[in-house]
């Protein structure tokens, strides 16, 4: 019989951190707002949950750092006239000049230009110094609309209309007032120094039958030349994607419970959605079904942390991933530089997620001049480019590997599942099994 | 002026017409027959007067900058959304989100608009003669939102910025949205407004106007602009 004086009962119901969390409310009398994305422990099927099965004797592989192994990658080849065309499968998604600061913004562009690849504006609008260092650039039609600007949207490669976002789907944006400086305030048209909330739905239309005649209007808007890319969190993505899909949109982004953000209330970024692993399955079989794979293309979002994530991600079916907290790391965000900052707002670098303070010590997520100062573009663009670079070669050496000379031939029988639950979500046999557990809405013959 | 004939062809095709058109150096053109198509002059980026005879669909004279539009008609949802400059005038009543979004110019409507009138706009001016239904002016955030008429529910929710002003009954005012004192530079701004757009004291579609020192002035009670534990119960019923 142990002795209880000796050692520390916790309750399995009500943890440490369960009691703080009730403590802190009772403090603040409001829902918990921080950003970063899901923090709690991923104990659902991720990319983690498959593996690759490289040629032996079965395949024969090409030379893995050598041969050719196409990257480059089209989207919108579906109505417009000039779909676009990037080098590598991996572009920068949308996070808002205000969310970000502008050195952040213009790096991120300035380095994706560099390897050929996109970037996207985010909530309030475009920076004319995104467009000039961006080589592609996607403009996001958001609920909001803060910062639209017709002719912005113009001078774009492409248009996305944003649905939602991993993080929060069925919930706008939240900019504390901290970011709202006098310069975003003017950018979005409102008062500085408000905790700005944007809207979830946007103002001129509700359901698909309206989006359809959205999307029309945005094509004729910009001469029916760029592609229509529609963003949706991921929730019910069959259903979601195959409406996506039947109200015109040339490409469509799905974007998983992983997905990052600059502020939101934390119940929405632990608890609502559905992961980026289940969602690239469900929007496949979605596309599918409607006989519109290949022909609509997919990107695939939320939680893409290197090359081999992107990797399965093409191999479920996806035709590009997006990256956001990937290309903030890579700009230096969780660095142990300025550490005593990050002290002050009580954390730790690689433990940091108080982007919504606009205290970021590393001058990614702040509108404050001088922590700003931190991210210096020209280093920043480069750490970004490498970072590209660098999963660019990840995808290839493992496409190499499985034998493909073009990371799009990448394919679900190229993988193992290494859970049962990948096995089920994915329709990919498991490891040491010919066999493919469930009949969820996996990549074959879902009607 | 310049015809473009709207009878049979598809949205595309009037607009093609009337950006060749506009190309040819056209600056005033008359669309007739629009059939009430969707998205008809969109994204029009010069002074140019253009005029539907006939009711138009949604999202009418959308995404402008410069633009005098003139819709001899009703319009479907989200006239003039997005617009960055421009006048457009309806003569008879909106769907859904009339003016939504808009940063700058003058969307009038000479009829009734319908819900969500005024929704996130970000400046211009929004005027209507008869009535607007619920949640007109929900999250606006500058320029000015006046109704003649009546307003539906939830009028003025959740505002930054934008004043609004009301001619008829309130129907239940939003979140945060309050009454304020109409004063004097109120009175004339109203006056000259329904002087520009009118010019009397009716509107095209024969609604009688009220007296400028009779409206009602709302805005925003700022109590929504930042978090605040002690406003737990406003807060409760805004999220």
């Amino acid at each position: 019989m142990p002795d209880r004086r000796n050692y520390l009962q916790t309750s399995a119901t009500y943890t440490p951190d369960v009691i703080e969390d009730i403590q802190a409310k009772a403090e603040l009398g409001r829902y918990r707002m921080r950003g970063f994305g899901a923090l709690r422990e991923r104990r659902w099927a991720t990319f983690d949950d498959l593996t690759f099965l490289p040629c032996t004797l079965t395949r024969i592989p090409l030379e893995g750092y050598r041969e050719r192994c196409v990257t480059k990658t089209v989207l919108g080849t579906r109505f417009a006239r000039k779909p676009i065309e990037i080098e590598i499968p991996i572009m920068i998604t949308g996070m808002s000049w205000g969310a970000l600061s502008y050195n952040a913004k213009v790096a991120l562009a300035r380095g994706a230009a560099r390897v050929g690849s996109s970037n996207t504006t985010g909530d309030g609008g475009m920076l004319a110094a995104e467009r000039e260092n961006s080589k592609t650039l996607i403009y996001e039609v958001l609920p909001s609309r803060y910062g639209i600007n017709i002719h912005d949207m113009r001078v774009a490669d492409a248009i996305e209309l944003t649905i939602g976002q991993g993080a929060k789907p069925g919930t706008g944006g939240l900019l504390l007032g901290s970011k709202v400086s006098d310069v975003i305030a003017q950018q979005r048209d409102l008062p500085v120094g408000v905790d700005q909330r944007s809207p979830a739905r946007h103002p001129d239309f509700l359901g698909p039958d309206d989006m359809i005649i959205k999307i029309e209007e945005l094509r004729e808007a910009t001469d029916w030349q760029v592609p229509i890319f529609v963003k949706m969190g991921a929730t019910r993505v069959f259903d979601d994607v195959k409406l996506a899909a039947k109200t015109g949109a040339d490409v469509i982004v799905v974007d998983g419970m992983e997905g990052g953000t600059g502020a939101s209330p934390e119940i929405l970024q632990e608890h609502t959605g559905i992961p980026t692993l289940a969602a690239v399955c469900e929007a496949r079989a979605a596309l599918e079904s409607l006989g519109l794979y290949g022909e609509v293309q997919l990107i695939i979002a939320g939680g893409i942390r290197n090359g081999v994530d992107a990797a399965k991600a093409l191999a479920l079916g996806a035709d590009a991933v997006y990256i956001g907290t990937a290309a903030m790391i890579g700009l230096n965000c969780n660095k142990p530089l300025f550490v005593e900052d990050y002290h002050a707002l009580g954390t730790e670098p690689y433990h940091c997620h108080h982007c919504h303070t606009g205290r970021c010590p590393v001058g990614i997520t702040t509108q404050d001049p001088e922590l700003m100062k931190r991210l210096d573009v020209d280093a920043g663009a480069e750490r970004v480019a490498n970072l590209l670079h660098a999963m660019a070669l990840e995808i290839q050496i493992l496409a190499r590997a499985c034998g493909k000379a073009n990371v799009h031939d990448l394919e679900p029988e190229d993988m193992r599942a290494l859970s049962l639950e990948a096995s089920m979500i994915c329709g990919i046999p498991l490891a040491g099994t010919n066999k493919v557990f469930g009949d969820g809405p996996g990549w074959k013959g879902h009607g | 002026m310049a015809e473009v004939s709207g009878g049979g062809k598809a949205s595309r095709e009037i607009n093609a017409e009337i950006k060749r058109l506009i190309a040819q150096g056209e600056t005033d053109i008359l669309v007739r027959d629009p059939g009430a198509r969707h998205n008809l002059g969109v994204a029009v980026l010069q002074p140019l007067r253009l005029t539907f005879d006939g009711s138009v669909g949604y999202y009418c004279a959308g995404l402008c900058d410069g633009p005098m539009v003139e819709i001899r008609g009703d319009t479907g949802w989200g006239v003039a959304e997005s617009m960055l400059n421009g006048t457009i005038i309806v003569h008879g009543s909106a769907g859904n989100g009339a003016a939504a979004a808009i940063r700058g110019g003058a969307v009038v409507v000479h009829g009734d608009a319908a819900a969500r009138a005024g929704v996130s706009m970000k400046g211009g001016l929004l005027l209507i003669a008869g009535n607007c239904g619920y949640m007109a002016g929900f999250m606006a955030q500058k320029g000015a939102l006046i109704v003649c008429g009546d307003t539906g529910e939830a009028f003025a929710d959740s505002m930054y910025e934008t004043v609004c002003y009301v001619g008829g009954r309130i129907a239940e005012l939003g979140n945060d949205a309050v009454v304020a004192e109409l004063t004097a530079e109120d009175v004339a701004f109203l006056k000259s407004t329904f002087s520009r757009y009118f010019g009397g004291e009716t509107s095209k579609s024969g609604r009688r106007i009220p007296r400028p020192h009779d409206f009602k002035k709302i805005v925003a009670g700022r109590k929504l602009w930042n978090f605040d534990k002690r406003e737990w119960a406003t807060w409760k019923e805004a999220l």
